[in-house]
C-alpha cells in the first residue's frame, strides 16, 4: 500500500472543526446496534459462543479472523465495529461531569431550576453570553463569573425558595445544606424541625441527629429531576451549548457499549477460555448490578439494600470511566484496578500522546551506528540488509524503464532489486519473490509502480533520540554498504549528540517525490550545518580530525616528496577520484626539498587551479599570545585566498561552536557544497595523516618528571600552608569576614578558593613541563578532547572534591571520615586529593573521589528528566507560533505575538556578526584579498565616504533597512578615517606604498553589494516555525547544563540559582523564586560611605541589634521595661534612627503597644509599660521582653540582606547594591537609590512593580544571563519570543499547564498536553467547537500543519455567479401591503 | 641581477627570544649590515642550523632562473635542473608576500615599512626603509636564498 502523494484539492471533504458535546440518551440508542441485556458473556452450555445480546455479541464487531462481523458481515480488517448500549436501572452521576453538575446546582434554584440571578443581571449576562464570537477562554471566564454571582444568592429571585450551599460530600455524593445561612433560632429552621416532632415523640434517641435532618443529600434521581426542569432560556447562562449538550445528559442513564474491536478478548493457547478486556469486565459488573437492582426491585427489597446497590452501580459506572479515582471506601475498593476509559486516553502511552500525536510508521529501520570518515558529510551508510527491506515506489517511465526491468529481474533478494510491482491501472500488487520475474519485467508498462530497494543517493531521514532540536532529524543520502550498522562521518555526531558506544539510530525512507525534495532542501544536513540557536556551525570537524589537522599544520611539520604524494593521494576518492591536484612549490628547496604541513592543508581548500574557492580568515587561535602572526605559539591563523599563511589549526578554527571557523567562512562565502566537501577532505586527510604518523597514549605520557613533581609538591605545600594559616587565623579570631558571611563561611570560601586553584596551577605547570609531542597535551592544546584539568588530574593532582559547591560535608560526627580528627579543617580531611591518577589515590582520597563522582551521576539523572519535561512544555506552548507573510509572528488562531520578528525580521541562522547579518571587517578583508583589481589605484579617505553615501542612496539598495545602512556607513567611515590617518604618515612615493591599506573603487562596490546580498539572504522567510525554533534553542542547551549553582560575579557568598533550576523558575513564571535579588543603582555611585548609608536604610535592623540592654524594672507601685539604646553602635552602623523613630516603630509593630505606654526618657532610653490587664503582669513583661528585640526599626522587612558591590571594570570604582529579597517597590523608593536603574531578577515582582513590558525585558535578560553563565550563546531573538509569548496576554503566564490553558484555545492541543480527561470533559460541557488550526490538532487529524511550507495557500478566484441583492424585510412588507391594497 | 628584489648581509642578533617552542624551527632576529633592515625569519634548524652571531647573505628574488625570466608558475621537479640561482646558495625557500604595512606604532611620519612573507608557514618580516622594499607586491611569489658567510 503506497501512500499517494498528498494533494489537498483531491480531498472531497475537509475537517473544518471538531465539536465536543455530551451525548444524549436518545443519541446513544441511535448510534447503537443493539441493546445489551445479558449479563453473561458466553452461553453456558456449548463452549465459547458469545451470547446474543451479551457484551460480546457478534453484532458489535469481531476480534478474530474466524468470524465475521454480525452487522456488516465484514472481516476483522475491514469492520470498524458497532456500538451497543446498556440501560441503567437507576441514574448515576458521570464522574467526568461531577464537578460541572455541582457547579450547575450551585447556580440554579433547587426548586424551580432557574438560574439564581436577578432579572437585571440575567439580562446583562445573557447579552454577553449569546454573543456567538466568544472564544473558549472568555466563555470559561464568564461561567466562573456567573457561578460566583449565583452562589451568593440565598433565595431564589423567582420562586423565593431558600437555597443553601451545594457541595461534594464523600465519593460522588452531593449535599445541599439548605439552611446553612440561617441561624439555628431562625423560624424557618424551627418550622423545618417541627416536622420531626412526631418522630421524636416516638423515639427520643433521634434527638441527637436531628440537626442532620437539615442537610439533604441530593441523589442522582433528584438531580436529574432538577436538571431536566432547567428552563431552556437559562441553559446558555450555564455556558452550555444546547446544540451539543443539555444539562440533563450530564447524568448517566444509559451507557454506550464500545465495539468489540476496541476491547478484544484474547484467546490464549495455554489454558481454556479467554482473557477479557478491562472494559468488558467492568461492563459485566455493571450489568450484573443492574440485574441485581432489577431483581431487588421486583421482590421489594429493603431500602438500605436498594441504596447499597445504587451506590455500587454508581461506583462501577464511575470506575468504568475513570479507574483511578481516589477516596473509594475500603470495603468497596475493587480488587484489581483495570484501565478505565480515561486511562486509555491519558499519559504518554495513552491514545492522545501514544497513538494520535505520534504514530508507528512503515519504511523505517533502526540499528547500531558506527563511524566512517570515508563517507561524505551528507551520506549515511545503510546496511544492505536494510536496503533490501526499505522500498521506494518508483513510477515507471520512458527514462527508467530499462533500469526498472533490471531491478524487477533481480527480485527481492539481490540488492539493487525490487520487492513489489503495482500495476498502474488495476492497482494490483505483485510480490516478486514468487512468480516469473522475467515475464513481469517484460510486461512492465509506463505508469506502473516498482517498489524498488533503497539505492545509493536515495534521500533518507536519519534521526537519533532524544530529538531535542530540529537537527536531530536530518536528511542524508544513502550509501548502501556491507555489514550491519548505519555509518556516517564523525563530523555529524554533534547535531545528533551521538557517540559510538552502542548508540542506535533510526532511518526513514520518504515515499513520494515531494517528500524527497522537501527533505533534501529543508532537512538535508548540508543545509543544516548551522544551528538556528545562534548561527554557529554544528557540523564541523571533531576529535581526531582536529588533532590531525593541528599536528599537520604545526610549524615544524615538514614532509618530503614521497610523504606528500602519499598523503595527498588520499584526497582522490569518491567523487574526486579523477581530480587533478596542483602541488605547490615546496617551501624549502635547499638543502632538501620539503613541503610544510600548512601547504598540504591549503590543498584541501583549493586542490587545483580550476577550483575557484578563495577563502579568507584571520583569527586568534586557542593558544594565542601576542604580535598577531608572529605569536610564539603560532596560533594566529591567517588564511589568504585559500592558502594557510600562518598559524596552526585547532578547535577554534575547525571545530563547532565558533564563527571564526574555516568551514563557516566556506559555508557563508562559497556555499554549503564547498563547505561539506572540504570537511570531507579534512576528515580523510587528517585521519590518513594521523594513521601514518601514529598517535597513541601510553603510561609514559602520564608519568611526571622530577621537575613537575617538585613543582607540584611546592604548589600543594603552598596551598596547605595558606590553609593552615587561615585556620589559625580563625582560631585566633583574626579572620576578616566576607560581606554577609559568618567566620566559618568565609573560612570555607577562602580555603575552597585556595585549593581549587592548586589543580589549575598544576595544569599550567604540566603545560610547561611536558614535551609538545605528549599525546594528552596535544589533544588539550588542539582542543580535540580533554582539558588541562584532565591532564593535571592524570599526572599531577586530582584536586579538591566538591559536593554541591562546598568541600565534603561531615558524614560522621563533626568530621567527614573517621580517619581524621574531629573538627579538622585541613585540606586532606575535607576531600582534597593530593595524588594523581598515576600515583594512585589513598583510601580516604578514593572515598572522597567517589563522593564527587556520585554527585555527578545523580545530577545527570535528575537533569535529564527535568529538562525533558521543560522542553516538552516549551515546545507545546510555542509550537504554533510561526512567521506570517506580513512578518508578524502569530499563533494558530491568528493572535499577534510579535509585530516584527525579533524587531528586525532577521533569521538567527544567518547572523555572521554579533546580531548582525554581516561581519563587516571580515568581509572587507575577504574582498580586499579575494578581488585584487591589480590595475586600480587605492582610494583615499574622503572619497570612500563620498562613494559610500552615493552608493547607498541608489535604487539598488533601497531594500535595505535604515538601521543596516547606517551601520554599514558607520563602518566604512571608520575605515576611511583609518586610511586617512595611515596615508598621512607616508612620506615617500615608493610604489610599495600603494599596497598599504589598499581599497579600490571596485572593491568598495563589491563590498557594499555583498553586504546587501547577505542582508537579503538573512531576511527570515515567511512560514518559518520561529516558535518551535525558540523552544528548541532554549530547551536543548538545558540538557547540557551542569552544576546547579554559580557564584555571583565578584560578591562572595551571594549565590544565585543558575542552570536548569533557574531556567525553570523563569519559564514557570514562579512568583517565589529561590534567590530573588534586586540590583539597585545608587544616586552617588562613587562614594562607599554613601553606599553604606543607603544599605543601612534598606537592610533590616532589629531593635535587639541596637540596644545595649533591656531590663524589667519592678518598682513597688509600677513595673515596666527599660530599653537602653546603643547610640555609639547606631553611629557606627550609620543608621538613621533615633529614639523617636524607634518609638514609632514600636508602636506600629505587631506588638500592639499603645502609644501612651511607650515613653521616651532621654535620648537613649525608652520605657514601655505593660497593658494593665487582668493577666499576670510579670508574664506579660517577660513576653514583651522576648519579642521586643525582634521589632524592626529600620529597613524593609522582606529584605534579608544587602551587599555593596564594587565594580572596578571601568577604571574607577563604582558601587551598587545587591539586595536579597523581594519588595522592589520599597527598595526603589528608598532615598539614595536611583529608581530608574533598579532591576530585580524576579519577573513577577517586576511585573507587579513596573508592569508588563518591564517583565518582558526581565525574562529576556534573565534567560540570556543564565545561558551566558554556562558558556552557551543563544541568539537574542529566541528568549525574546518566549518572553513575548509569556507576556502577550497582559499578565505573565508561565509555560506550565495553568499558563498553557490560558494561552491556548484548542481542546485537542490541551488534551494532548496534560490533564487529558479534564480538558475533554470541560470541552464537552461547554460544547466547544475546535477549529483544526494548530500544530497538535493537525497532527492528530492527519492534516498538513499550517506552518512552514504548509502555510502557503494558493488563492484562487472562482468564477461564481454575481451576488443577487437580497430583498429586504421591509421591501417585502411593502410589496405585501401593496398586494393587500 | 634581474629578478632580485633585495640583497644584504645579516647578522643573527637573537634566536628564539621568547623561548623555544618547536623542535625543528627556530626564529632568527637579524639586522642587516648595509641597509639597517630588521629581519625576523623562521628557518628549519634541522636542515640548516644557524647560531647566534652567524653572518649570512640573504637574497630575495622573484625567480630562481639566472636570466631573470619568471618561473613557469607551478613547481616542476625537472625545471630545477640547469642554470639555477639556487646553486650558489645553501638554503632556499619559496613563499609569498601577503602583507605590507606601515609602522603603526609611532604616530610620527616615517618611511619604515614592514613586508610579511610566508614560506609555507615559516614567516619572515622584513622591516626597513620603504625604498629598500621597492618592487615588493602583495601576493607576489618570492624566493629566499641564504648562504652563511665565513669569518
Amino acid at each position: 500500500m503506497v501512500k499517494e502523494q498528498y494533494r489537498e484539492t483531491d480531498v472531497a471533504r475537509k475537517i473544518s472543526h471538531v465539536s465536543f458535546g455530551v451525548d444524549s440518551r436518545h443519541n446513544m440508542k441511535q448510534q447503537a446496534h443493539l441493546h445489551v441485556v445479558a449479563k453473561n458473556l458466553y452461553s453456558q452450555d456449548n463452549g465459547h459462543i458469545p451470547l446474543s445480546y451479551g457484551l460480546l455479541d457478534k453484532k458489535m464487531g469481531t476480534c478474530s479472523n474466524i468470524n465475521n462481523c454480525g452487522t456488516c458481515e465484514k472481516s476483522l480488517n475491514e469492520c470498524i465495529g458497532h456500538f451497543g448500549y446498556v440501560d441503567l436501572e437507576l441514574p448515576v452521576f458521570h464522574v467526568g461531569y461531577f464537578r460541572s453538575i455541582i457547579g450547575i446546582l450551585q447556580t440554579i434554584c433547587k426548586k424551580c431550576s432557574c438560574v439564581m440571578l436577578n432579572s437585571k443581571d440575567k439580562k446583562l449576562f445573557l447579552d454577553r453570553v449569546l454573543n456567538s464570537n466568544l472564544n473558549y477562554l472568555t466563555r470559561k471566564a464568564l461561567r466562573k463569573q456567573i457561578l460566583e454571582k449565583a452562589k451568593k444568592c440565598n433565595t431564589c429571585p423567582y420562586c423565593g425558595e431558600l437555597n443553601g450551599t451545594v457541595k461534594k460530600a464523600g465519593l460522588l455524593k452531593i449535599v445541599h445544606e439548605k439552611y446553612k445561612t440561617k441561624k439555628a433560632t431562625d423560624p424557618v429552621i424551627q418550622l423545618k424541625l417541627t416536622e420531626y416532632h412526631k418522630v421524636l415523640e416516638d423515639n427520643k434517641e433521634l434527638e441527637n441527629i436531628l440537626q442532620g435532618g437539615l442537610i439533604t443529600i441530593l441523589n442522582p434521581l433528584e438531580v436529574l429531576g432538577i436538571l431536566e426542569r432547567i428552563p431552556e432560556k437559562d441553559i446558555p447562562l450555564l455556558m452550555m451549548n444546547p446544540e451539543c449538550s443539555v444539562p440533563k445528559d450530564l447524568i448517566l442513564t444509559r451507557i454506550p457499549v464500545p465495539p468489540i474491536s476496541i476491547r478484544p478478548s484474547i484467546v490464549s493457547d495455554l489454558k481454556a477460555g479467554t482473557n477479557e478486556d478491562n472494559l468488558t469486565m467492568k461492563l459485566t459488573e455493571i450489568l450484573f448490578i443492574n440485574d441485581a437492582i432489577q431483581r431487588h426491585r421486583q421482590c421489594g427489597m429493603k431500602v438500605q439494600m436498594y441504596n447499597e446497590d445504587w451506590e455500587f452501580l454508581q461506583l462501577h459506572c464511575a470506575l468504568y470511566i475513570n479507574s483511578e479515582m481516589s477516596g473509594i471506601p475500603l470495603n468497596m475498593q475493587p480488587k484489581k484496578s483495570g484501565r478505565g476509559l480515561v486511562q486509555r486516553l491519558k499519559g504518554k502511552q495513552g491514545r492522545f500522546r501514544g497513538n494520535l500525536s505520534g504514530k508507528r510508521v512503515d519504511f523505517s529501520s533502526r540499528t547500531v551506528i558506527s563511524p566512517d570518515p570515508n563517507l561524505r558529510i551528507d551520506q549515511v551508510g545503510v546496511p544492505i540488509h536494510v536496503a533490501k527491506i526499505l522500498t521506494y515506489p518508483e513510477r515507471v517511465n520512458k527514462c527508467n524503464i530499462e533500469l526498472m526491468r533490471r531491478l524487477v529481474q533481480n527480485g527481492p533478494d539481490i540488492h539493487p532489486g525490487a520487492n513489489f510491482v503495482v500495476q498502474g491501472k488495476t492497482q494490483f500488487r505483485k510480490f516478486l519473490r514468487y512468480g516469473n520475474r522475467q515475464k513481469i519485467a517484460q510486461d512492465l508498462q509506463y505508469g506502473d509502480k516498482v517498489e524498488r530497494h533503497l539505492c545509493d543517493d536515495d534521500v533518507v531521514l536519519f534521526n537519533r533520540q532524544p530529538s531535542l532540536h530540529k537537527l536531530s532529524i536530518m536528511a542524508h543520502k544513502a550509501k548502501v554498504l556491507e555489514n550491519r550498522t548505519f555509518r556516517f562521518n564523525e563530523c555529524v555526531c554533534t547535531p545528533y549528540n551521538a557517540d559510538f558506544d552502542g548508540d542506535e539510530m533510526n532511518l526513514h525512507l520518504p515515499q513520494t517525490e515531494e517528500a524527497r525534495a522537501e527533505a533534501l532542501v529543508l532537512m538535508g544536513n548540508k543545509s543544516n550545518l548551522v544551528t538556528p540557536r545562534n548561527g554557529e556551525l554544528l557540523i564541523a570537524a571533531t576529535q581526531d580530525f582536529i588533532t590531525g589537522a593541528y599536528l599537520l599544520t604545526q610549524k615544524d611539520t615538514f614532509l618530503n616528496k614521497s610523504q606528500v604524494s602519499q598523503l595527498i593521494s588520499c584526497l582522490l576518492a569518491g567523487l574526486d577520484t579523477t581530480m587533478s591536484i596542483n602541488l605547490p612549490e615546496p617551501a624549502i628547496f635547499k638543502p632538501a626539498i620539503m613541503w610544510t604541513g600548512k601547504q598540504i592543508f591549503s590543498l584541501i581548500l583549493k586542490p587545483n587551479d580550476e577550483c575557484c574557492v578563495k577563502a579568507n580568515l584571520k583569527t586568534k587561535g586557542r593558544a594565542y599570545t601576542s604580535n598577531e602572526e608572529l605569536c610564539i605559539n603560532d596560533s594566529y591563523v591567517i588564511i589568504r585566498n585559500s592558502e594557510l599563511i600562518a598559524g596552526s589549526m585547532d578547535k577554534s578554527t575547525l571545530g563547532s561552536g565558533s564563527k571564526q571557523n574555516i568551514f563557516y567562512i566556506l559555508l557563508r562565502d562559497w556555499g554549503e557544497d564547498i563547505a561539506a566537501i572540504v570537511m570531507w577532505r579534512l576528515a580523510r586527510l587528517s585521519s590518513f595523516f594521523l594513521m601514518n604518523r601514529g598517535f597513541s597514549i601510553g603510561i609514559g605520557d602520564v608519568t611526571p618528571g622530577h621537575s613537575l613533581l617538585k613543582a607540584k609538591q611546592e604548589l600543594v605545600n603552598n596551598g596547605y600552608g595558606k590553609c593552615t594559616e587561615y585556620i589559625k587565623k580563625m582560631e585566633n579570631g583574626q579572620l576578616s569576614c566576607q560581606p554577609g558571611c559568618t567566620e566559618e563561611e568565609s573560612l570555607e570560601a577562602m580555603i575552597l578558593k585556595e585549593l581549587s586553584v592548586i589543580r589549575d596551577h598544576a595544569g599550567k605547570v604540566c603545560l610547561k613541563e611536558l614535551h609538545p609531542s605528549n599525546s594528552p597535551l596535544v589533544m588539550a592544546l588542539s582542543g580535540s578532547k580533554g582539558s588541562f584539568i584532565n591532564i593535571s588530574q592524570m599526572i599531577a593532582c586530582v584536586g579538591q572534591q566538591a559536593i554541591s559547591g562546598h568541600r565534603v560535608p561531615n558524614g560522621f560526627e563533626d568530621r567527614a571520615l573517621p580517619h581524621f580528627e574531629k573538627y579538622s579543617k585541613t585540606p586532606a580531611a575535607k576531600g582534597f586529593v593530593e595524588n594523581s591518577f598515576y600515583s594512585g589515590l589513598t583510601p580516604t582520597e578514593f572515598f572522597f573521589h567517589t563522593m564527587g563522582g556520585r554527585e555527578g551521576l545523580v545530577d545527570t539523572a535528575v537533569k535529564t528528566a527535568e529538562t525533558g519535561y521543560m522542553q516538552r512544555r516549551l515546545v507545546k506552548s510555542l509550537e504554533d507560533l510561526c512567521l506570517h507573510y506580513d512578518m508578524t509572528v502569530r499563533n494558530s488562531v491568528g493572535d499577534i505575538v510579535q509585530v516584527l520578528y525579533g524587531g528586525d525580521a532577521m533569521d538567527p541562522t544567518y547572523m555572521e556578526g554579533k546580531d548582525c547579518p554581516v561581519d563587516y571587517k571580515r568581509l572587507l578583508d575577504d574582498i580586499k584579498s579575494r578581488s585584487f583589481y591589480s590595475n586600480e589605484d587605492p582610494l583615499d579617505g574622503p572619497s570612500i565616504i563620498k562613494a559610500t553615501s552615493e552608493l547607498l542612496m541608489s535604487e539598488e539598495y533601497s531594500c535595505l533597512s535604515e538601521e543596516f545602512k547606517q551601520e554599514l556607513g558607520q563602518f566604512l567611515k571608520s575605515i576611511a578615517i583609518k586610511i586617512a590617518r595611515v596615508r598621512q604618515h607616508i612620506k615617500t612615493n615608493a610604489t610599495v606604498n600603494k599596497y598599504i591599506e589598499r581599497l579600490t573603487v571596485s572593491q568598495l562596490v563589491e563590498f557594499i553589494h555583498t553586504c546587501k546580498e547577505k542582508y537579503m539572504k538573512a531576511k527570515i522567510e515567511p512560514g518559518t516555525a520561529v516558535g518551535a525554533l525558540a523552544a528548541q534553542s532554549i530547551g536543548e542547551p538545558g540538557t547540557q547544563m551542569t552544576l546547579k549553582t554559580f557564584h555571583f560575579a565578584g560578591v562572595a557568598s551571594m549565590n544565585i540559582t543558575q542552570g536548569v533550576p533557574r531556567i525553570k523558575e523563569i519559564i514557570n513564571a514562579n512568583p517565589r523564586i529561590s534567590t530573588p535579588i534586586i540590583t539597585a543603582a545608587l544616586e552617588v555611585d562613587t562614594d562607599p560611605e554613601f553606599a553604606r548609608r543607603v544599605k543601612s536604610r534598606i537592610e533590616k535592623t532589629t531593635l535587639g541589634e541596637i540596644t545595649e540592654y533591656i531590663e524589667e524594672i519592678y518598682l513597688p507601685d509600677d513595673c515596666f521595661l527599660l530599653l537602653k539604646i546603643d547610640i555609639d553602635r547606631i553611629k557606627l552602623l550609620k543608621l538613621e534612627v533615633d529614639v523617636n523613630s524607634i518609638r514609632y516603630s514600636l508602636c506600629t509593630s505587631k506588638l500592639k503597644l499603645h502609644p501612651k505606654t511607650v515613653v521616651i526618657q532621654g535620648d537613649s532610653i525608652i520605657t514601655i509599660y505593660p497593658n494593665k490587664q487582668k493577666h499576670n503582669l510579670s508574664h506579660i513583661l517577660t513576653q514583651l521582653k522576648d519579642s521586643i528585640p525582634n521589632v524592626i526599626v529600620k529597613g524593609i522587612a522582606s529584605v534579608s540582606r544587602a551587599v555593596i558591590h564594587n565594580d572596578d571594570s571601568s577604571g574607577k570604582t563604582r558601587y551598587k547594591l545587591f539586595v536579597e529579597g523581594d519588595n522592589m517597590r520599597d527598595v526603589m523608593a528608598t532615598i539614595g537609590i536611583k529608581g530608574l536603574k533598579t532591576t530585580s531578577n524576579n519577573t513577577i515582582e517586576v511585573f507587579r512593580t513596573l508592569g508588563i513590558e518591564a517583565a518582558r525585558a526581565t525574562i529576556m535578560t534573565e534567560i540570556k544571563l543564565v545561558m551566558e553563565n554556562h558558556g552557551m550563546s543563544i541568539d537574542r531573538r529566541h528568549p525574546m519570543l518566549v518572553a513575548d509569548l509569556m507576556t502577550s496576554r497582559g499578565e505573565v503566564l508561565g509555560i506550565t499547564r495553568q499558563g498553557l490553558a490560558k494561552m491556548k484555545e484548542s481542546v485537542l492541543n490541551l488534551a494532548s498536553f496534560e490533564k487529558t480527561a479534564d480538558h475533554l470533559f470541560d470541552a464537552a460541557y461547554y460544547g466547544q467547537k475546535d477549529a483544526i488550526s494548530g500544530v497538535s490538532e493537525s497532527i492528530i487529524m492527519g492534516i498538513p500543519v499550517p506552518v512552514g511550507t504548509g502555510i502557503f495557500k494558493l488563492l484562487h478566484k472562482a468564477d461564481k455567479d454575481a451576488l443577487k441583492p437580497r430583498t429586504l424585510l421591509f421591501d417585502s412588507f411593502s410589496q405585501n401591503s401593496k398586494v393587500n391594497v | 641581477m634581474a629578478g632580485v628584489l633585495f640583497e644584504d648581509i645579516f647578522n643573527v642578533k637573537d634566536i628564539d627570544p621568547e623561548g623555544k617552542k618547536f623542535d625543528r624551527v627556530i626564529r632568527l632576529h637579524c639586522e642587516s649590515e648595509s641597509f639597517k633592515m630588521d629581519l625576523i625569519l623562521d628557518i628549519n634548524s634541522w636542515l640548516y642550523p644557524l647560531e647566534l652571531g652567524d653572518k649570512f647573505r640573504l637574497v630575495l628574488a622573484t625567480t630562481l632562473r639566472e636570466d631573470g625570466y619568471p618561473d613557469g608558475g607551478d613547481w616542476n621537479a625537472a625545471e630545477m635542473e640547469g642554470g639555477s640561482r639556487a646553486n650558489s646558495f645553501e638554503y632556499v625557500m619559496s613563499g609569498k608576500v601577503y602583507r605590507i604595512e606601515g609602522d603603526e606604532a609611532n604616530n610620527e611620519p616615517s618611511s619604515r615599512l614592514s613586508a610579511y612573507v610566508s614560506f609555507g608557514g615559516l614567516l619572515m618580516r622584513l622591516q626597513g626603509d620603504a625604498n629598500n622594499l621597492h618592487g615588493f607586491e602583495i601576493d607576489q611569489h618570492m624566493y629566499l636564498l641564504m648562504k652563511k658567510l665565513a669569518f
